[in-house]
């Protein structure tokens, strides 16, 4: 959604329309997270009337997909990758591979025994 | 031998404010779980690197110095485009108002 994209490109990593689309969910999320979680605590308070908690329940199925976190997929900053990504080094498998090997990675090496 | 449950209320309720927590012997759920979440928007949204320095800015930034920074990716481009043109392969020019005008 053309919407939720920046108005002036602002990633440095390597780009494809994957990676801004999941960008923007990302930025799409923060911005929207209070108010996410003021629904979900109206929701959950058993105490509040019953009509209030379904309304919330209402608007926080109707807030834009971009706005949950489920949409959220961490992808690779170097090829654009969706499978197999190492999250603590933001990496495909294949892309770390060649990282690791190449140097790039303080701390990492090549197990052998 | 057993305690009576306001006694035990009572104890509770001094603890709760001993330790500063809610006092709710019911058990009710109030959700407040929620709001002792920490927002993870922040750390989610950082994942990808910014972009931080153009090479516009870095130009710009030399230029006083009078130093000049040739960017090779650019001219690389523009040779191109102008080895296209004159093969007489470029992309064709825009179209002009009247025409346009014309169209509608």
């Amino acid at each position: 959604m053309s919407m939720f994209r920046a108005k002036k490109f602002d990633l440095g990593c390597y780009t494809n329309i994957q990676i801004i689309r999941d960008h923007s969910k990302r930025k799409a999320f923060e911005a929207a997270e209070p108010e996410r979680q003021a629904l979900r605590y109206i929701i959950r308070n058993t105490t509040l009337p019953a009509r209030t908690r379904a309304i919330a329940q209402l608007q926080l199925t109707q807030m834009h997909c971009y706005t949950r976190p489920t949409q959220i997929r961490n992808r690779c900053i170097l090829g654009g990758k969706g499978r197999g990504i190492l999250s603590d080094f933001k990496m495909s498998r294949f892309n770390f591979r060649l990282q690791a090997l190449a140097g790039n990675l303080p701390g990492v090496k090549k197990a052998s025994w | 031998m057993s305690i009576p449950r306001a006694r035990l209320l009572d104890l509770m309720r001094a603890r709760c404010e001993l330790f500063a927590t809610t006092f709710n012997p019911e058990g009710l759920r109030t959700g407040n779980k929620i709001l002792r979440q920490r927002l993870k928007g922040p750390a989610l949204a950082s994942y990808y690197p910014r972009k931080r320095v153009t090479f516009g800015q870095f130009q710009k930034a030399f230029a006083p110095l009078e130093l000049e920074v040739e960017d090779e990716k650019e001219q690389d481009r523009l040779e191109h485009i102008a080895a296209l043109k004159a093969r007489g392969k470029g992309a064709p020019k825009k179209r002009k108002e009247q025409q346009k005008n014309k169209k509608k």
